[in-house]
Protein backbone atom coordinates (compact mmCIF):
# COMPACT_ATOMS: atom_id res chain seq x y z
CA UNK A 1 0.00 0.00 0.00
CA UNK A 2 1.27 3.47 -0.87
CA UNK A 3 2.51 5.71 1.96
CA UNK A 4 -0.43 7.85 3.09
CA UNK A 5 1.75 10.86 3.86
CA UNK A 6 2.91 11.02 0.23
CA UNK A 7 -0.53 10.60 -1.38
CA UNK A 8 -1.27 14.29 -1.81
CA UNK A 9 2.13 14.98 -3.33
CA UNK A 10 1.83 12.06 -5.73
CA UNK A 11 -1.51 13.45 -6.91
CA UNK A 12 0.05 16.90 -7.36
CA UNK A 13 2.93 15.35 -9.29
CA UNK A 14 0.40 13.66 -11.59
CA UNK A 15 -1.40 17.01 -11.95
CA UNK A 16 1.89 18.74 -12.77
CA UNK A 17 1.37 21.26 -9.97
CA UNK A 18 4.09 20.12 -7.55
CA UNK A 19 6.84 22.66 -6.94
CA UNK A 20 10.44 21.86 -7.82
CA UNK A 21 11.75 21.30 -4.28
CA UNK A 22 8.88 19.08 -3.16
CA UNK A 23 9.05 17.26 -6.47
CA UNK A 24 12.71 16.49 -5.94
CA UNK A 25 11.99 15.19 -2.42
CA UNK A 26 9.16 13.03 -3.70
CA UNK A 27 11.25 11.61 -6.53
CA UNK A 28 13.84 10.51 -3.97
CA UNK A 29 11.10 8.69 -2.08
CA UNK A 30 9.68 7.16 -5.26
CA UNK A 31 13.09 5.75 -6.13
CA UNK A 32 12.92 3.71 -2.90
CA UNK A 33 9.21 2.91 -2.56
CA UNK A 34 7.71 0.46 -5.03
CA UNK A 35 4.10 0.91 -3.83
CA UNK A 36 4.21 4.69 -4.28
CA UNK A 37 5.80 4.25 -7.72
CA UNK A 38 2.97 1.90 -8.67
CA UNK A 39 0.38 4.36 -7.39
CA UNK A 40 1.92 7.18 -9.42
CA UNK A 41 1.97 5.04 -12.58
CA UNK A 42 -1.66 3.96 -12.09
CA UNK A 43 -2.88 7.51 -11.46
CA UNK A 44 -1.07 8.69 -14.60
CA UNK A 45 -2.77 5.94 -16.62
CA UNK A 46 -6.16 6.96 -15.24
CA UNK A 47 -5.48 10.64 -16.00
CA UNK A 48 -4.36 9.82 -19.56
CA UNK A 49 -7.29 7.48 -20.22
CA UNK A 50 -9.74 10.11 -18.97
CA UNK A 51 -8.21 12.81 -21.15
CA UNK A 52 -8.55 10.60 -24.20
CA UNK A 53 -12.21 9.66 -23.65
CA UNK A 54 -14.04 10.64 -26.82
CA UNK A 55 -16.70 13.31 -26.92
CA UNK A 56 -20.10 11.89 -27.71
CA UNK A 57 -22.12 13.38 -30.52
CA UNK A 58 -25.62 14.41 -29.51
CA UNK A 59 -28.38 12.76 -31.57
CA UNK A 60 -29.06 14.64 -34.79
CA UNK A 61 -32.63 15.42 -33.81
CA UNK A 62 -31.68 17.21 -30.57
CA UNK A 63 -30.98 20.61 -32.12
CA UNK A 64 -34.07 20.44 -34.32
CA UNK A 65 -36.25 19.81 -31.30
CA UNK A 66 -34.66 22.68 -29.40
CA UNK A 67 -35.23 24.99 -32.36
CA UNK A 68 -38.83 23.81 -32.67
CA UNK A 69 -39.46 24.47 -28.96
CA UNK A 70 -37.94 27.96 -29.21
CA UNK A 71 -40.22 28.71 -32.16
CA UNK A 72 -43.24 27.41 -30.28
CA UNK A 73 -42.37 29.65 -27.34
CA UNK A 74 -42.08 32.63 -29.70
CA UNK A 75 -38.46 33.23 -28.75
CA UNK A 76 -37.14 33.34 -32.31
CA UNK A 77 -37.20 36.50 -34.39
CA UNK A 78 -38.19 35.38 -37.88
CA UNK A 79 -36.72 37.51 -40.64
CA UNK A 80 -39.17 39.07 -43.11
CA UNK A 81 -37.78 37.38 -46.23
CA UNK A 82 -35.59 34.48 -45.24
CA UNK A 83 -33.61 32.68 -47.90
CA UNK A 84 -36.32 30.32 -49.05
CA UNK A 85 -34.09 27.29 -49.61
CA UNK A 86 -32.62 27.36 -46.12
CA UNK A 87 -35.92 28.05 -44.50
CA UNK A 88 -37.82 25.27 -46.22
CA UNK A 89 -34.97 22.81 -45.76
CA UNK A 90 -34.97 23.63 -42.11
CA UNK A 91 -38.72 23.20 -41.94
CA UNK A 92 -38.57 19.80 -43.51
CA UNK A 93 -35.79 18.73 -41.22
CA UNK A 94 -37.94 19.78 -38.28
CA UNK A 95 -40.72 17.60 -39.66
CA UNK A 96 -38.18 14.78 -40.08
CA UNK A 97 -37.25 15.18 -36.43
CA UNK A 98 -40.91 14.98 -35.43
CA UNK A 99 -41.34 11.87 -37.57
CA UNK A 100 -38.24 10.42 -36.01
CA UNK A 101 -39.69 10.92 -32.55
CA UNK A 102 -42.95 9.27 -33.49
CA UNK A 103 -41.29 6.33 -35.24
CA UNK A 104 -38.70 5.67 -32.57
CA UNK A 105 -40.98 6.13 -29.56
CA UNK A 106 -41.73 2.42 -29.37
CA UNK A 107 -38.03 1.59 -29.61
CA UNK A 108 -37.25 4.00 -26.83
CA UNK A 109 -39.93 2.47 -24.61
CA UNK A 110 -38.57 -0.97 -25.33
CA UNK A 111 -35.03 0.20 -24.70
CA UNK A 112 -35.89 1.86 -21.42
CA UNK A 113 -38.01 -0.99 -20.13
CA UNK A 114 -35.84 -3.81 -21.37
CA UNK A 115 -32.51 -2.58 -20.08
CA UNK A 116 -31.48 -2.62 -16.44
CA UNK A 117 -31.65 0.68 -14.52
CA UNK A 118 -28.59 2.75 -15.45
CA UNK A 119 -27.57 4.05 -12.03
CA UNK A 120 -26.68 0.75 -10.36
CA UNK A 121 -24.64 -0.19 -13.39
CA UNK A 122 -22.19 -2.06 -11.23
CA UNK A 123 -24.68 -4.78 -10.46
CA UNK A 124 -25.01 -5.91 -14.04
CA UNK A 125 -21.49 -4.99 -14.96
CA UNK A 126 -19.85 -6.92 -12.18
CA UNK A 127 -21.98 -10.04 -12.39
CA UNK A 128 -19.99 -13.11 -13.31
CA UNK A 129 -20.34 -14.64 -16.73
CA UNK A 130 -23.28 -17.03 -16.97
CA UNK A 131 -25.15 -15.21 -14.21
CA UNK A 132 -28.91 -14.84 -14.79
CA UNK A 133 -28.74 -11.03 -14.73
CA UNK A 134 -26.15 -11.05 -17.52
CA UNK A 135 -28.29 -13.45 -19.50
CA UNK A 136 -31.35 -11.24 -19.01
CA UNK A 137 -29.36 -8.18 -20.04
CA UNK A 138 -28.13 -9.99 -23.13
CA UNK A 139 -31.69 -10.94 -24.05
CA UNK A 140 -32.78 -7.32 -23.64
CA UNK A 141 -29.91 -6.17 -25.83
CA UNK A 142 -30.85 -8.71 -28.50
CA UNK A 143 -34.52 -7.69 -28.45
CA UNK A 144 -33.79 -3.96 -28.63
CA UNK A 145 -31.18 -4.53 -31.33
CA UNK A 146 -33.69 -6.44 -33.44
CA UNK A 147 -36.17 -3.57 -33.17
CA UNK A 148 -33.53 -1.04 -34.22
CA UNK A 149 -32.40 -3.25 -37.08
CA UNK A 150 -35.94 -3.67 -38.37
CA UNK A 151 -36.46 0.11 -38.35
CA UNK A 152 -33.10 0.59 -40.08
CA UNK A 153 -33.91 -2.03 -42.75
CA UNK A 154 -37.30 -0.42 -43.50
CA UNK A 155 -35.77 3.04 -43.77
CA UNK A 156 -32.87 1.82 -45.91
CA UNK A 157 -35.37 0.22 -48.28
CA UNK A 158 -37.22 3.52 -48.75
CA UNK A 159 -34.01 5.53 -49.04
CA UNK A 160 -32.40 3.19 -51.59
CA UNK A 161 -35.49 3.11 -53.76
CA UNK A 162 -35.46 6.90 -54.01
CA UNK A 163 -31.80 7.90 -54.01
CA UNK A 164 -32.13 9.33 -57.53
CA UNK A 165 -34.11 12.18 -55.94
CA UNK A 166 -30.90 13.40 -54.27
CA UNK A 167 -28.01 15.10 -56.00
CA UNK A 168 -24.80 13.00 -56.14
CA UNK A 169 -22.90 15.23 -53.66
CA UNK A 170 -25.61 14.99 -51.00
CA UNK A 171 -25.93 11.27 -51.62
CA UNK A 172 -22.15 10.80 -51.22
CA UNK A 173 -22.12 12.74 -47.93
CA UNK A 174 -24.97 10.63 -46.57
CA UNK A 175 -23.23 7.41 -47.68
CA UNK A 176 -20.01 8.53 -46.02
CA UNK A 177 -21.80 9.29 -42.75
CA UNK A 178 -23.68 6.00 -42.85
CA UNK A 179 -20.34 4.24 -43.35
CA UNK A 180 -18.91 5.93 -40.26
CA UNK A 181 -21.94 4.94 -38.20
CA UNK A 182 -21.81 1.37 -39.53
CA UNK A 183 -18.20 1.07 -38.43
CA UNK A 184 -19.14 2.38 -34.98
CA UNK A 185 -22.01 -0.13 -34.78
CA UNK A 186 -19.70 -3.01 -35.73
CA UNK A 187 -17.11 -1.93 -33.17
CA UNK A 188 -19.72 -1.55 -30.44
CA UNK A 189 -21.33 -4.89 -31.27
CA UNK A 190 -17.96 -6.53 -30.76
CA UNK A 191 -17.59 -4.72 -27.43
CA UNK A 192 -21.04 -5.90 -26.26
CA UNK A 193 -20.24 -9.43 -27.36
CA UNK A 194 -16.98 -9.35 -25.43
CA UNK A 195 -18.67 -7.89 -22.35
CA UNK A 196 -22.38 -8.73 -22.32
CA UNK A 197 -22.81 -7.24 -18.84
CA UNK A 198 -21.31 -3.85 -19.65
CA UNK A 199 -23.90 -1.07 -19.43
CA UNK A 200 -21.51 1.39 -21.09
CA UNK A 201 -20.98 -0.93 -24.06
CA UNK A 202 -24.73 -1.41 -24.51
CA UNK A 203 -25.45 2.31 -24.24
CA UNK A 204 -22.79 3.14 -26.82
CA UNK A 205 -24.16 0.50 -29.21
CA UNK A 206 -27.71 1.81 -28.81
CA UNK A 207 -26.48 5.34 -29.33
CA UNK A 208 -24.87 4.32 -32.63
CA UNK A 209 -28.06 2.54 -33.71
CA UNK A 210 -30.14 5.59 -32.75
CA UNK A 211 -27.85 7.79 -34.82
CA UNK A 212 -28.32 5.56 -37.83
CA UNK A 213 -32.11 5.65 -37.45
CA UNK A 214 -31.92 9.42 -37.09
CA UNK A 215 -29.76 9.90 -40.21
CA UNK A 216 -31.99 7.64 -42.29
CA UNK A 217 -35.11 9.48 -41.11
CA UNK A 218 -33.56 12.77 -42.14
CA UNK A 219 -32.57 11.27 -45.48
CA UNK A 220 -36.12 10.10 -46.17
CA UNK A 221 -37.48 13.51 -45.22
CA UNK A 222 -34.98 15.17 -47.53
CA UNK A 223 -36.00 12.86 -50.38
CA UNK A 224 -39.65 13.80 -49.75
CA UNK A 225 -38.75 17.47 -49.95
CA UNK A 226 -36.87 17.03 -53.20
CA UNK A 227 -39.64 14.99 -54.80
CA UNK A 228 -42.59 17.10 -53.72
CA UNK A 229 -41.05 20.55 -53.80
CA UNK A 230 -44.21 21.84 -52.11
CA UNK A 231 -42.74 24.65 -50.03
CA UNK A 232 -46.09 26.19 -49.08
CA UNK A 233 -47.35 22.89 -47.68
CA UNK A 234 -44.08 22.49 -45.76
CA UNK A 235 -44.50 25.92 -44.23
CA UNK A 236 -48.08 25.14 -43.20
CA UNK A 237 -47.01 21.90 -41.56
CA UNK A 238 -44.11 23.53 -39.72
CA UNK A 239 -46.27 26.37 -38.44
CA UNK A 240 -48.95 23.93 -37.39
CA UNK A 241 -46.53 21.73 -35.41
CA UNK B 1 -9.59 42.61 -32.58
CA UNK B 2 -12.38 41.61 -30.21
CA UNK B 3 -11.66 39.78 -26.98
CA UNK B 4 -13.29 36.49 -26.18
CA UNK B 5 -15.40 38.32 -23.58
CA UNK B 6 -16.63 40.77 -26.21
CA UNK B 7 -17.30 37.89 -28.59
CA UNK B 8 -19.25 36.04 -25.87
CA UNK B 9 -21.29 39.14 -25.06
CA UNK B 10 -22.00 39.79 -28.74
CA UNK B 11 -23.10 36.18 -29.31
CA UNK B 12 -25.30 36.27 -26.19
CA UNK B 13 -26.88 39.54 -27.40
CA UNK B 14 -27.69 38.03 -30.81
CA UNK B 15 -29.24 35.01 -29.11
CA UNK B 16 -31.33 37.28 -26.85
CA UNK B 17 -32.55 39.12 -29.95
CA UNK B 18 -34.02 35.87 -31.24
CA UNK B 19 -31.31 35.09 -33.82
CA UNK B 20 -31.64 31.32 -34.24
CA UNK B 21 -28.40 31.14 -36.23
CA UNK B 22 -26.51 32.64 -33.28
CA UNK B 23 -28.04 30.17 -30.87
CA UNK B 24 -27.17 27.31 -33.22
CA UNK B 25 -23.59 28.61 -33.18
CA UNK B 26 -23.63 28.41 -29.38
CA UNK B 27 -25.17 24.93 -29.54
CA UNK B 28 -22.59 23.64 -32.01
CA UNK B 29 -19.73 24.97 -29.90
CA UNK B 30 -20.85 23.32 -26.67
CA UNK B 31 -23.45 20.60 -27.31
CA UNK B 32 -21.05 17.67 -27.67
CA UNK B 33 -19.21 18.48 -24.44
CA UNK B 34 -22.42 19.02 -22.49
CA UNK B 35 -24.03 15.90 -23.94
CA UNK B 36 -20.95 13.83 -23.03
CA UNK B 37 -21.03 15.26 -19.52
CA UNK B 38 -24.77 14.52 -19.15
CA UNK B 39 -24.35 11.01 -20.58
CA UNK B 40 -21.53 10.18 -18.18
CA UNK B 41 -23.35 11.66 -15.20
CA UNK B 42 -26.73 10.06 -15.95
CA UNK B 43 -25.55 6.79 -17.47
CA UNK B 44 -27.88 6.60 -20.45
CA UNK B 45 -28.44 8.28 -23.81
CA UNK B 46 -32.18 8.95 -23.55
CA UNK B 47 -31.93 10.94 -20.31
CA UNK B 48 -28.82 12.74 -21.58
CA UNK B 49 -30.64 13.86 -24.72
CA UNK B 50 -33.67 15.05 -22.76
CA UNK B 51 -31.46 16.97 -20.40
CA UNK B 52 -29.38 18.48 -23.20
CA UNK B 53 -32.54 19.98 -24.65
CA UNK B 54 -33.62 21.33 -21.26
CA UNK B 55 -30.16 22.81 -20.69
CA UNK B 56 -30.20 24.77 -23.95
CA UNK B 57 -33.83 25.86 -23.57
CA UNK B 58 -33.03 27.03 -20.06
CA UNK B 59 -29.88 28.76 -21.34
CA UNK B 60 -31.92 30.67 -23.92
CA UNK B 61 -34.32 31.86 -21.25
CA UNK B 62 -31.51 32.85 -18.88
CA UNK B 63 -29.20 34.58 -21.34
CA UNK B 64 -30.64 37.88 -20.05
CA UNK B 65 -28.60 37.29 -16.90
CA UNK B 66 -25.30 36.67 -18.71
CA UNK B 67 -22.99 39.59 -17.99
CA UNK B 68 -19.69 38.14 -19.14
CA UNK B 69 -18.18 37.74 -15.65
CA UNK B 70 -17.23 34.19 -16.67
CA UNK B 71 -16.73 32.81 -20.17
CA UNK B 72 -19.94 31.81 -21.90
CA UNK B 73 -18.75 28.20 -21.89
CA UNK B 74 -18.19 28.25 -18.12
CA UNK B 75 -21.61 29.91 -17.64
CA UNK B 76 -23.18 27.12 -19.69
CA UNK B 77 -21.29 24.44 -17.76
CA UNK B 78 -22.57 25.89 -14.49
CA UNK B 79 -26.14 25.96 -15.73
CA UNK B 80 -25.80 22.45 -17.17
CA UNK B 81 -24.22 20.96 -14.08
CA UNK B 82 -26.91 22.48 -11.84
CA UNK B 83 -29.57 20.80 -13.95
CA UNK B 84 -27.66 17.52 -14.13
CA UNK B 85 -27.10 17.38 -10.38
CA UNK B 86 -30.74 18.33 -9.69
CA UNK B 87 -31.79 15.49 -11.94
CA UNK B 88 -29.38 13.03 -10.35
CA UNK B 89 -30.53 14.01 -6.85
CA UNK B 90 -34.21 13.76 -7.71
CA UNK B 91 -33.63 10.37 -9.32
CA UNK B 92 -31.67 9.20 -6.28
CA UNK B 93 -34.43 10.57 -4.05
CA UNK B 94 -37.08 8.66 -5.99
CA UNK B 95 -35.01 5.48 -5.75
CA UNK B 96 -34.29 6.07 -2.05
CA UNK B 97 -30.58 6.11 -2.69
CA UNK B 98 -28.01 8.23 -0.95
CA UNK B 99 -25.25 9.97 -2.84
CA UNK B 100 -22.26 11.74 -1.44
CA UNK B 101 -22.29 15.46 -0.88
CA UNK B 102 -19.80 17.64 -2.68
CA UNK B 103 -18.04 18.34 0.60
CA UNK B 104 -17.76 14.68 1.60
CA UNK B 105 -14.12 13.77 1.97
CA UNK B 106 -14.78 10.03 2.13
CA UNK B 107 -12.33 7.40 3.20
CA UNK B 108 -9.10 6.44 1.56
CA UNK B 109 -9.76 3.61 -0.87
CA UNK B 110 -7.26 0.81 -0.91
CA UNK B 111 -6.33 -0.98 -4.11
CA UNK B 112 -5.98 -4.18 -2.08
CA UNK B 113 -2.45 -4.84 -3.24
CA UNK B 114 -3.48 -5.03 -6.88
CA UNK B 115 -2.12 -2.81 -9.62
CA UNK B 116 -3.30 -1.87 -13.03
CA UNK B 117 -1.85 -3.84 -15.89
CA UNK B 118 1.11 -2.23 -17.60
CA UNK B 119 -0.94 -1.00 -20.57
CA UNK B 120 -3.46 1.68 -21.47
CA UNK B 121 -6.81 1.48 -19.66
CA UNK B 122 -9.67 0.21 -21.80
CA UNK B 123 -12.24 2.93 -22.52
CA UNK B 124 -15.22 0.74 -21.66
CA UNK B 125 -13.65 -0.33 -18.36
CA UNK B 126 -13.11 3.33 -17.50
CA UNK B 127 -16.67 4.34 -18.46
CA UNK B 128 -18.01 1.51 -16.32
CA UNK B 129 -15.87 2.47 -13.35
CA UNK B 130 -16.90 6.13 -13.74
CA UNK B 131 -20.54 5.11 -13.43
CA UNK B 132 -19.77 3.68 -10.00
CA UNK B 133 -18.28 6.86 -8.56
CA UNK B 134 -20.32 8.94 -6.13
CA UNK B 135 -21.99 11.87 -7.92
CA UNK B 136 -19.91 14.65 -6.37
CA UNK B 137 -16.50 13.32 -7.16
CA UNK B 138 -17.64 12.01 -10.56
CA UNK B 139 -18.73 15.54 -11.49
CA UNK B 140 -15.41 17.06 -10.41
CA UNK B 141 -13.39 14.32 -12.11
CA UNK B 142 -15.29 14.66 -15.40
CA UNK B 143 -14.82 18.41 -15.43
CA UNK B 144 -11.11 18.24 -14.55
CA UNK B 145 -9.59 15.10 -16.03
CA UNK B 146 -11.99 14.61 -18.96
CA UNK B 147 -13.04 18.15 -19.89
CA UNK B 148 -9.83 19.85 -18.82
CA UNK B 149 -11.28 22.61 -16.63
CA UNK B 150 -9.09 24.19 -13.94
CA UNK B 151 -10.05 23.71 -10.28
CA UNK B 152 -10.97 27.40 -10.05
CA UNK B 153 -13.44 27.00 -12.92
CA UNK B 154 -14.82 23.78 -11.42
CA UNK B 155 -15.32 25.67 -8.17
CA UNK B 156 -17.44 28.21 -10.09
CA UNK B 157 -19.36 25.52 -11.95
CA UNK B 158 -20.13 23.34 -8.93
CA UNK B 159 -20.33 26.11 -6.35
CA UNK B 160 -17.56 24.65 -4.19
CA UNK B 161 -14.15 25.82 -2.99
CA UNK B 162 -11.16 25.33 -5.28
CA UNK B 163 -9.56 23.05 -2.67
CA UNK B 164 -12.71 20.93 -2.47
CA UNK B 165 -12.62 20.46 -6.23
CA UNK B 166 -9.02 19.30 -5.97
CA UNK B 167 -9.76 16.82 -3.18
CA UNK B 168 -12.81 15.48 -5.05
CA UNK B 169 -10.73 14.84 -8.18
CA UNK B 170 -8.00 13.13 -6.15
CA UNK B 171 -10.58 11.03 -4.33
CA UNK B 172 -12.15 10.06 -7.66
CA UNK B 173 -8.82 8.91 -9.10
CA UNK B 174 -8.14 6.71 -6.06
CA UNK B 175 -11.61 5.20 -6.24
CA UNK B 176 -11.20 4.59 -9.95
CA UNK B 177 -7.92 2.86 -9.27
CA UNK B 178 -9.62 0.60 -6.77
CA UNK B 179 -12.47 -0.17 -9.19
CA UNK B 180 -10.14 -0.81 -12.11
CA UNK B 181 -7.75 -2.94 -10.08
CA UNK B 182 -10.75 -4.95 -8.89
CA UNK B 183 -11.23 -5.93 -12.54
CA UNK B 184 -7.58 -6.97 -12.71
CA UNK B 185 -8.02 -9.01 -9.52
CA UNK B 186 -11.15 -10.72 -10.86
CA UNK B 187 -9.43 -11.62 -14.10
CA UNK B 188 -6.45 -12.91 -12.18
CA UNK B 189 -8.69 -15.08 -9.94
CA UNK B 190 -10.53 -16.46 -12.97
CA UNK B 191 -7.32 -17.37 -14.75
CA UNK B 192 -6.01 -19.00 -11.54
CA UNK B 193 -9.16 -21.10 -11.40
CA UNK B 194 -8.67 -22.47 -14.92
Amino acid sequence: MACERHLERIQELVDGTLGAIRRSELEQHLAQCEDCRALKADLERIRDAAASLPQMRPPDGAWLQIAARLRQEGRIQETAEPPSRDRWSYGWLAIAAALLLAASASLLVLFRSAGPAPAPASAAASAPAGDQSVEAAQNAVDAAQQQFEKAIADLEKVARANTNALDPTTSAVIDKNLGIIDRAIAENRAAVKAEPGSVAARETLFEALRQKVSLLQDTVALINEMRKGDNAAAARLVNKS
Amino acid sequence: MSTSKEADLALAARCRDGDLGAFEELYKAHAARLYSLAFRMLGNAADAEDLLQEIFLSAHRKLESFRGEAALGTWLYRLAMNQILDYVRSRAGRAGQLTDGLEDAGTLPDAGGHRLADRAIDRIDLERALAELPDGCRAAFLLHDVEGLEHKEIGQVLGIAEGTSKSQVHKARLKLRRLLTRNVAELSERSDGL
